[in-house]
C-alpha cells in the first residue's frame, strides 16, 4: 500500500513536472563489455557475405539509423522497412517498428538472422568468433570463457547498445533547470502538447511507450505489406499500427516514418497532424514544432569515444 | 531379548528417527519456503496488477501522462507471472488445480494487456480531439457574438463527450453531436466542418473507448487472483495438517523412544549394581581368605611385590595338624579365627597387613620398618599367643607358635628358610633371617649334589669302595664293607656324608642301593676268599621293588650270596618289624648274614635281639674312639661284647685307628676290626689277605 501510495504521489510529480523525462548522464554499462559489442557492433563478421554490419544501417554517429528509405542489406537485397535509429532504443518498450522483440536481446537476433540483412545463423558466426583469436582473447578476457556462444555476442552488443544514450539535449537541460528554451522554441513546445502530440510522444523517449495507429483521423495509406502490429497480433484493426517511434535527434534520422515517406521534418510534421490529430498546421505552427523539436538532439554516446 | 541387542535395536530407531527427523525438518522447510515464494510472487503479481489499472486510471484522468510508467508496469506483469509459474511448489501434483487456473490468469493478464494497448490507441485519439474541440470552441469568440445559439450547442456537444468520458456512459450518444447553421458565413461553415470532422470521429470511437476502459478499470485479474489464492490456502492447509500429523507422530515416537531410553537406562544402572556386588564378592575372594577374612597369599604376593621396603613376619602354628586329628577340622577352622583376630587385635600400627600364607600360617607385612621394631613386635606377638586361652566350644585351647622375621629379599623364601631352621630348633620360638643363616647355601648346595648324583647315575659313576674287615686272632681280611662312593667328573669323590642324606630324599635312593648290590656281588663272585656287607637301610626294605632286586641279584648269583652280610643301622627306627622279619628270613634263604651297624650309639635297643634274627653286632665308632683313655667308654665296650658274646653274636669294632686300639679290643676280646689303622676303603680289595701294617 506504501509503496502504492509512492507510485501515485510519483506520477503527480511527473504530470506537475513534465510528461517527458531527461536521459541519465551515465548509462552504468560494463564498459569492457560495451567497448567489445562496440567492436562487433562495427564489424562485417556477423554477415554471411562479411559485407554488412550493424553500422551498416545503423550510423550510431549520425542519428543511429539509415539516410536510406530500406536498408541494403545481405546480397544487395532490400529491406521492408525503414531502418529505426539504435540510439536511445533501450529506453523502448518494445524493439521494431511492430514491438514484435520484448527487448534488445530479442532484437539483436532479428537482423543477424534476416536472409536480407545478415543472413546469419548462430553457427556459423561462433563458428567464426571462436575462430578469430581476437575476439577469442576478448572474450576470454571479459566473460572468463574458452568458447564463444551467440548468447555471449549478443549480450556483447545488447552492452553496447545499453551505451547509445544521448544525454544533455537543450530540452533535457530544460527540464533539469539547467537552461531556457527560446521563446520560439518554448511556443514550439506549448502546440507539441496542446495540439496533442504529447499524448503519444511522452516519457524518456518521447515515444516508443505505446502503439498508435498512423493515421488515427484520416487513413493512411492501408494497402501496404510493411511488417506492422497486425502481423504480431494478428487483430485486424492493427493494420498499419506500430510502435510510436521516438523523437530524440530526430532531426538526424530523416527519412521519416516506417516507410521512409516523409523526406524532411516539416513534411513529417504536417503528416502526423492530419492524420493522426485531425488538424491542419499552419506554417508557423510547424516551424516552431521543429525548433522545439531541435532541442531534443543530444550528445553523441561517450561510448563511441572509447577505444 | 537381551540388553544388548535392545541397545542396539534402540540405536538403530534413534538413528532412523534422527533421519526422520532431518527429513521432516528439510520437509517443512522447503515447504515453508516454497509456500512463501508462491505467495510472494502471486501478491506481487497482484499488487502489480493493481498499480497498473491505478495507472490507466491516472492516464485517462490526466491530460498529459508519461506513458512509460505503463510500460514498466507491464514488464513487471509479465515478470512477476513468469516468477508465479515457475513457483516449485506449483511443480507438485497437489497444487495442479492451482497450476491449471495460471493458464486462465495467463488469458486474462494477456487480454488485459491487448486492451491496455488497444485503450492508449483510442484514448490517445479521443484525448486529442476532445483537446483539439475544447480549444477549438474556446477560439471560436466571433460565434459568441455572431451565432450564440450555434455556439451553445457546440458547447453542450462537448459537455456530452467529457460526461460521457468521465462517467464511462454512452447514453448520451443518443443525442445530436452534428452542429448545423444555416449561416453563409464561411468562417461558420468552417468551424461546422472541423467540428463535426471531429465529433462524428468520436462518436465512432467512442462506444469501443467506453467498453476498453470499462473492461480495464473492471478487469477480474485482481478477484481471480484472490480466488487462487484462496484456492491454494486451502490446498496448502492440507499439507500443513499433514507435516502438523507427521510432526505429532515424531514427537510421539521420539517421546516414546526417550522413555524406553531411561528405561533401559534404570534397567543398565541395576544389572550394573548387581555386576558391582559380584565384581566386588569375586574381588573379594581374590584377595581375601574365606575362612578367616584376611589378606590370602594371592593378595600377599601381589602387595610384597608393590612394596619397595618389605618386612615378613610368619605366624606358624606348632603342630595345627594335632590339633586337627585330636579336635576335629571344625574346632581347628575355628581356631585359626580366632587365631587371626587375635594378631590384627595385638598389631596396633595400621600400616600393616595380615595375611593367611597357608593353613596353619599366617604372614605380617610391613613397610619400611626399623628390623628391630619389627623383631619386637614378633617377638610379642609370640608372647600374647602362646599366652592366649583359645575357648571353643567350651573347650580351653592355647597354642604355641614359631615366628619368623626377615626383610631380606626374596622375602616369602628367606622367611620360610628361616622359619624351617626355627622348627628344628625347639628351644627357640621367635627367629630373625640373616643371611648368616645360610639357608639358602645349603639349597643351593643341595640342588647341586642332585645334579652330581643325577649324572653319577646316568653315567654309571656311584662305585662301591671297600674297607677290609681284620680278623684280629688271625690278623687277616677275613671280610670287606662295601661303602658307596660318587665318582665326579674332574675325579674326585665324594663321600656317602656328602651326598646319601639328600639321594635319601628322591627316588635316585633306590637306585643306589640297586647299584651297590650289583657292583658289590659281582666283587664278590671275583674274590671268592672273602665276605662282604652291604649297608641296606629301612627305606630299602620297605620298598619291595629293591627287595625283588636284591634277592634276584642273589639268587643269580647264588655261590657268593652266602658271603653276603646285610647291616642294618642300629639306630633306624624299625617301623614295620613285621617287613624286617620277612626280609631276614628271606635273605638267609641265601645264606646272607644279618649285621646289626652303629650299635651303641642310637638308644641301643635290646629288643632288636629278640624279634630279628641278627648275627653279627658292629660296635659303634663313638664307644671305639677314645676308649684307650675314656674308663666308662672300655666298660661299655666290655659290656656289649659280653653281652652279644651271651647271644652267639659276633662283634666289629670300627673306626680302629692306633695300635693301642688293637691291643685293647684284643684284651677285650672282640674278634674282628676295620679302620683306618689296617687301611682306608679301597678301589678294589685286595688279592692278598695279608694285613700290611
Amino acid at each position: 500500500m506504501y509503496k502504492l501510495i509512492l507510485v501515485i504521489l510519483s506520477c503527480i510529480y511527473l504530470y506537475a513536472g513534465e510528461p517527458i523525462s531527461a536521459i541519465p548522464q551515465e548509462s552504468g554499462v560494463n564498459i569492457d563489455k560495451a567497448v567489445l559489442g562496440k567492436e562487433l557492433f562495427f564489424d562485417t563478421i556477423l554477415s554471411r557475405d562479411n559485407s554488412t554490419s550493424c553500422l551498416s544501417c545503423h550510423d550510431v554517429f549520425n542519428g543511429g539509423a539509415d539516410t536510406r528509405v530500406v536498408s541494403i542489406g545481405f546480397g544487395a537485397r532490400e529491406g521492408n522497412i525503414n531502418s529505426p535509429t539504435v540510439l536511445n532504443a533501450r529506453y523502448n518498450f518494445k524493439q521494431f517498428w511492430n514491438g514484435r522483440a520484448k527487448d534488445l536481446y530479442e532484437q539483436v537476433k532479428g537482423p543477424i538472422g534476416n536472409p536480407v540483412e545478415h543472413n546469419m545463423d548462430s553457427e556459423i558466426l561462433e563458428k567464426r568468433i571462436n575462430k578469430s583469436s581476437h575476439y577469442k582473447q576478448k572474450f576470454k578476457d571479459i566473460y572468463g570463457v574458452s568458447y564463444v556462444t551467440m548468447a555471449l555476442v549478443i549480450d556483447a552488443i545488447v552492452e553496447f547498445e545499453n551505451a547509445l544514450i544521448t544525454p544533455n539535449s537543450k530540452f533535457d537541460k530544460f527540464l533539469r533547470g539547467e537552461e531556457a528554451l527560446s521563446k520560439r522554441e518554448r511556443e514550439g513546445y506549448y502546440i507539441f502538447k496542446e495540439y496533442g502530440c504529447i499524448t503519444c510522444h511522452n516519457g524518456i523517449n518521447i515515444g516508443g511507450n505505446s502503439f498508435q495507429k498512423m493515421g488515427t483521423f484520416f487513413e493512411y495509406d492501408l494497402n501496404t505489406t510493411y511488417p506492422d502490429r497486425y502481423d504480431v497480433t494478428g487483430i485486424k484493426s492493427h493494420k498499419n499500427v506500430f510502435k510510436v517511434p521516438t523523437l530524440r535527434n530526430i532531426t538526424l534520422t530523416a527519412p521519416y516514418f516506417h516507410d521512409g515517406s516523409a523526406k524532411t521534418l516539416k513534411e513529417a510534421v504536417i503528416t502526423m497532424a492530419k492524420h493522426s490529430l485531425g488538424i491542419i498546421l499552419l506554417d508557423s505552427e510547424v516551424e516552431k514544432i521543429i525548433y522545439f523539436l531541435e532541442t531534443l538532439d543530444g550528445e553523441l554516446p561517450t561510448i563511441l569515444d572509447e577505444k | 531379548m537381551k540388553l544388548n541387542r535392545l541397545i542396539f535395536l534402540v540405536l538403530a530407531v534413534g538413528i532412523i528417527l534422527a533421519i526422520v527427523l532431518v527429513y521432516f525438518y528439510l520437509l517443512q522447510r522447503d515447504f515453508t519456503k516454497q509456500h512463501r515464494e508462491f505467495l510472494i510472487s502471486i501478491n506481487q503479481l497482484d499488487h502489480s496488477q493493481r498499480e497498473l489499472t491505478n495507472i490507466i486510471l491516472e492516464n485517462s484522468l490526466y491530460t498529459y501522462n508519461n506513458q512509460d510508467e505503463i510500460a514498466k508496469v507491464t514488464r513487471s506483469i509479465h515478470q512477476d507471472f513468469q516468477n508465479l509459474e515457475n513457483a516449485t511448489i506449483l511443480q507438485s501434483k497437489a497444487y495442479m488445480p492451482v497450476k491449471r487456473t495460471l493458464v486462465h490468469l495467463k488469458e486474462l493478464i494477456d487480454e488485459n494487456l491487448q486492451n491496455i494497448e488497444e485503450y492508449l490507441m483510442i484514448n490517445a485519439s479521443i484525448k486529442n480531439s476532445l483537446l483539439f474541440l475544447t480549444r477549438y470552441v474556446d477560439k471560436a469568440k466571433h460565434l459568441k457574438e455572431q451565432d450564440k445559439d450555434l455556439f451553445i450547442e457546440a458547447h453542450q456537444i462537448l459537455e456530452y463527450f467529457h460526461n460521457m468520458k468521465n462517467m464511462q456512459n454512452l447514453d448520451y450518444l443518443d443525442n445530436n453531436f452534428l452542429l448545423y447553421s444555416s449561416s453563409t458565413d464561411a468562417s461558420t461553415q468552417n468551424f461546422i466542418k472541423n467540428f463535426n470532422m471531429h465529433t462524428s470521429y468520436m462518436v465512432k470511437k467512442y462506444p469501443h473507448f467506453i467498453k476498453i476502459t470499462k473492461s480495464i478499470i473492471n478487469n477480474e485479474i485482481n478477484d481471480y487472483i484472490d480466488d487462487n489464492r484462496e484456492r491454494f490456502a486451502k490446498l496448502s492447509l492440507t499439507d500443513f495438517k499433514a507435516l502438523d500429523t507427521f510432526a505429532l507422530v515424531l514427537f510421539t515416537i521420539f517421546i516414546l523412544v526417550f522413555c524406553f531410553i531411561i528405561l533401559l537406562f534404570i534397567k543398565y544402572i541395576q544389572e550394573n549394581k548387581k555386576l558391582l556386588k559380584t565384581k566386588k564378592s569375586l574381588e573379594h575372594s581374590l584377595i581375601y581368605d574365606q575362612l578367616t577374612n584376611l589378606y590370602n597369599r594371592r593378595a600377599f604376593e601381589k602387595d610384597v611385590f608393590s612394596l619397595k621396603m618389605p618386612h615378613l613376619l610368619i605366624i606358624n602354628i606348632d603342630n595345627f595338624k594335632h590339633i586337627n586329628d585330636i579336635y576335629g577340622n571344625k574346632v581347628g577352622n575355628i581356631l585359626l579365627k580366632e587365631l587371626a583376630e587375635l594378631i590384627l587385635l595385638k598389631l596396633t600400627n595400621a600400616e600393616v597387613k595380615v595375611y593367611r600364607l597357608g593353613g596353619d600360617e599366617f604372614g605380617v607385612l610391613f613397610e619400611d620398618i626399623d628390623p628391630d621394631e619389627a623383631f619386637k613386635i614378633a617377638k610379642h606377638l609370640e608372647y600374647e599367643i602362646a599366652h592366649h586361652n583359645f575357648i571353643i566350644n567350651d573347650l580351653e585351647l592355647s597354642i604355641l607358635v614359631s615366628v619368623a622375621s626377615n626383610n631380606i629379599e626374596p622375602i616369602l623364601e628367606n622367611t620360610d628358610l628361616a622359619l624351617k631352621l626355627l622348627k628344628k630348633d625347639i628351644t627357640q620360638r621367635v627367629i630373625k633371617y640373616s643371611d648368616d643363616l645360610n639357608l639358602s647355601k645349603d639349597i643351593k648346595h643341595n640342588l647341586e649334589i642332585l645334579k652330581f648324583i643325577k649324572s653319577a647315575i646316568s653315567e654309571d659313576t656311584i662305585v662301591p669302595y671297600f674297607q677290609p674287615i681284620v680278623d684280629l686272632q688271625t690278623s687277616k681280611i677275613v671280610k670287606y664293607e662295601s661303602l658307596v662312593r660318587l665318582k665326579l667328573k674332574d675325579g674326585a669323590i665324594l663321600s656317602p656324608l656328602e651326598f646319601l642324606d639328600i639321594a635319601k630324599r628322591t627316588p635316585y635312593y633306590h637306585e643306589i642301593t640297586r647299584i651297590m648290590i650289583e657292583k658289590t656281588l659281582q666283587v664278590a663272585n671275583k674274590y671268592p676268599q672273602y665276605r662282604f656287607s652291604i649297608n641296606i637301610s629301612m627305606m630299602d626294605i620297605l620298598n619291595d621293588r629293591l627287595v625283588d632286586t636284591l634277592l634276584e641279584n642273589l639268587q643269580k648269583n647264588s655261590a657268593s650270596a652266602s658271603k653276603i652280610d646285610i647291616e642294618f643301622l642300629e639306630s633306624e627306627n624299625l617301623q614295620d618289624i613285621s617287613k624286617v622279619q620277612n626280609f631276614i628270613k628271606e635273605v638267609k634263604k641265601y645264606g646272607c648274614k644279618i649285621l646289626l651297624d652303629d650299635f651303641g650309639s642310637g638308644y641301643a635297643n635290646f629288643s632288636h635281639f629278640s624279634k630279628l634274627d641278627i648275627d653279627i653286632v658292629k660296635i659303634d665308632g663313638s664307644i671305639i674312639i677314645g676308649v684307650d683313655i675314656d674308663e666308662k667308654k672300655l666298660h661299655m665296650l666290655t659290656s656289649i661284647h659280653k653281652f652279644t658274646e651271651g647271644l652267639g653274636l659276633e662283634n666289629i669294632a670300627e673306626f680302629v685307628e692306633t695300635k693301642e686300639l688293637v691291643d685293647i679290643l684284643k684284651d677285650v676280646g672282640v674278634r674282628y676290626a676295620q679302620g683306618y689303622y689296617f687301611s682306608k676303603p679301597l678301589e678294589h680289595p685286595l688279592e692278598s689277605d695279608v694285613v700290611t701294617l
